[in-house]
């Protein structure tokens, strides 16, 4: 895997310089902020509905950049992010079911449920590598599932229900915070993007600080930090955690905003699919598989009707892994680097490729 | 109570070889080819889907039972050549995103053109009833799949053992340039262990459409228990494959006696154990990255 890595980094990794996001990439990230945030209300008057697929883009580009932060930086491929952040969307519909709808309470502890899932998962799974690592993860979050939808808590605790199997639970009040009224769509926009943008300048802090270039350099050689003398297993499992508690607060912001907590929240194919909205989007950027993600689940919502968008998503994702292995973030940057050579390369890139299938 | 337990671990057994009709594919594939196949559910879905079809519009299920593996191999054959082939050589970790894909198109295309609705093969006339072992009365089909597995799963290890194309494919994996530079198109025999690991899944997928139902999802449902078997036998290793497989056909049969909701949980937890206690699964060898 050291080798893999340190050959995909070389060959795919977009070259961002000594910092993660340099100031225009900044500059550019803040603008598309308040942009969003400027033509909110303006989508509302127009078509409301668009709001709220607006929200659910903004929930998963958080998913995305959570797990982006372990695969994209520290080189953990996680098969298994369903897990905190179902289980975040679980913390958070038991506790507004049952003890308090106030945001400020609820909201951190869907994160610390997310930091605690991932630290028992990680410290469990972190001794693995590459795709035992993801496996490993995976497990663990499937068993999350069976435990989810088979109500296995209620049979322990001998209630009559806790996650409600596979019903799941419903009717899941929205948050209090202020005296706003979160039925009011916009209101939750605003919430949802505070919140992305809040972990996104997180996010990039930490990349940047001392302890994200350690994971980097986990990433890059996992053998060299350790001899150099860092506890190369720690660094991992607190990574995981970081990660965990933002998917937890994704899961949380989800599940008022659905109404309903369900098994599906931790299903693996949640997770499967943040894997391709991260590497569509181009891993170890940050803005690109936020990108991607509001790309799927985009495509998902409009071609839902269609039945086909499956089809189209998958060969589109099948078309960035050939062609474009840095995904869209990739291909956004080299156009903007120098289009005439962009085009010369995608042609090189078509060549190649029929060469190689001719054989 | 003998009766019971001699039930269910026919049932076990021949569950077991269903499961080590596909994981061998998935197995081989990952042996030779170092690609996690994520598509594994999808083909084996695509299989029982051109069986229902062919037996539907031939009526006959010995037909399906030839013709649509093959068609399978095709489809397999393709994803080969027009996707995997370019890739090689990249991190492996484009390989499980890559079929993962596939896994969704193919998932999406079957939904396109055959719906939702969930559709079975009829039992062919020759192995309707059952048959008396003992005082047990066993359903004759299942005794076929029982017997027809056993002998496809002992036909492969001969193969890979034995046939002059195993000692290539073991080769090929084993140093693919000293072959390569052997004169032997290296390339072709990795799109034929493809393609024979998608008619295995094909068949697998014949066998079970007559007694389970063919249904859009149930690519996504097999591809993680085949993952659990493959891993846990350790990657790669064809004989770690079948043993797990067998195990797990037998503990997913004995469970349900006991409490059947738990299974799963305990297939995860088995992984997440031997892969703590043993990181390369029971006859893994080398570490895969």
């Amino acid at each position: 895997m050291q080798s893999a890595l340190e050959y995909i980094r070389q060959r795919d990794a977009p070259q961002t310089g000594n910092q993660i996001l340099s100031r225009p990439g900044r500059l550019a990230l803040v603008a598309g902020l308040l942009v969003l945030a400027a033509v909110g209300p303006v989508i509302q008057s127009v078509q409301p509905f668009w709001l709220n697929l607006l929200i659910r883009m903004l929930t998963f580009a958080l998913l995305a950049l959570s797990l982006d932060f372990i695969f994209g930086y520290a080189g953990l491929l996680s098969f298994g992010h369903a897990a905190m952040y179902g289980t975040g969307g679980y913390a958070a519909a038991l506790l507004i079911t049952d003890v308090t709808a106030s945001a400020l309470v609820v909201l951190p502890i869907a994160i610390l449920t997310g930091v605690v899932t991932a630290a028992v998962i990680g410290w469990l799974s972190v001794r693995a590598r590459g795709i035992y690592f993801a496996m490993l993860t995976l497990a663990f979050a499937q068993m999350l599932y069976v435990v989810a939808f088979t109500d296995l808590p209620a049979t322990i605790v001998a209630a009559e229900t806790v996650t409600g199997g596979d019903n799941g639970l419903y009717g899941i009040q929205l948050y209090e915070l202020f005296g706003i009224d979160f039925r009011d769509r916009l209101n939750y926009y605003y919430l949802t993007l505070g919140i992305v943008a809040l972990s996104l300048a997180g996010l990039v802090r930490l990349a940047n600080s001392p302890f994200g270039r350690v994971l980097q350099g986990i990433r890059e050689n996992e053998e060299r930090v350790e001899f150099v003398g860092y506890d190369v297993q720690r660094y991992k499992v607190i990574a995981f955690s970081i990660s965990g508690g933002f998917a937890g607060l994704a899961g949380g912001l989800y599940v008022p905003f659905q109404s309903a907590a369900n098994p599906g929240l931790l299903h693996w194919t949640v997770s499967g699919e943040l894997v391709v909205m991260v590497l569509l989007g181009g891993m170890g950027t940050f803005w690109g598989p936020m990108l991607g993600a509001g790309l799927v689940v985009l495509l998902e919502d409009r071609l839902g009707g269609v039945a086909s968008w499956e089809i189209i998503l998958g060969g589109l994702f099948v078309a960035v892994v050939i062609f474009a292995p840095r995904g869209l973030a990739g291909v956004i940057v080299s156009f903007r680097n120098d289009p005439r050579a962009a085009v010369g390369q995608a042609r090189r890139a078509i060549e190649n490729y029929v060469e190689t299938v001719r054989g | 109570m003998v009766e019971t337990i001699l039930r269910a671990t026919l049932l076990g057994l021949q569950l077991g070889v269903t499961l080590a009709l596909i994981a061998a594919g998935l197995t081989l594939i990952f042996g030779m080819l170092d690609v996690i196949n994520f598509a594994h559910g999808a083909l084996y879905m695509l299989g029982a889907y051109f069986g229902a079809v062919i037996a539907a519009e031939l009526g006959s299920f010995w037909l399906a039972l030839v013709l649509a593996p093959l068609f399978v191999g095709v489809v397999g054959a393709a994803i080969e050549v027009l996707s995997l082939r370019p890739l090689y050589g990249r991190n492996p970790l484009y390989h499980i995103l890559l079929t993962f894909g596939f896994a969704i198109m193919i998932q999406g295309t079957v939904l396109q053109v055959w719906g939702g609705q969930a559709r079975r093969i009829a039992r062919p006339d020759l192995l309707t009833g059952s048959v008396a072992i003992g005082s047990l009365n066993y359903p004759l089909y299942r005794l076929f799949v029982l017997v027809v597995g056993t002998i496809l799963i002992v036909a492969i290890w001969l193969a890979i053992e034995r046939s002059n194309f195993g000692i290539l494919m073991r080769a090929s994996a084993h140093d693919t340039e000293m072959v390569n530079a052997l004169g032997i198109d290296v390339s072709k025999v990795f799109t034929g262990v493809f393609v024979f690991g998608a008619v295995l899944a094909g068949l697998a997928g014949v066998l079970l459409a007559v007694s389970r139902s063919v249904n859009p999802g149930m690519g996504m449902g097999i591809i993680i228990e085949a993952f659990v078997i493959v891993v846990i036998g350790g990657l790669g290793s064809f004989r770690g494959a079948v043993y797990t497989a067998l195990l797990i056909g037998l503990v997913t049969s004995y469970g349900a006696l006991i409490a059947p909701t738990l299974t799963e949980l305990f297939l995860f937890g088995l992984m997440a154990v031997v892969l703590m206690i043993k990181p390369n699964g029971f006859f893994g060898t080398t570490e895969a990255a």
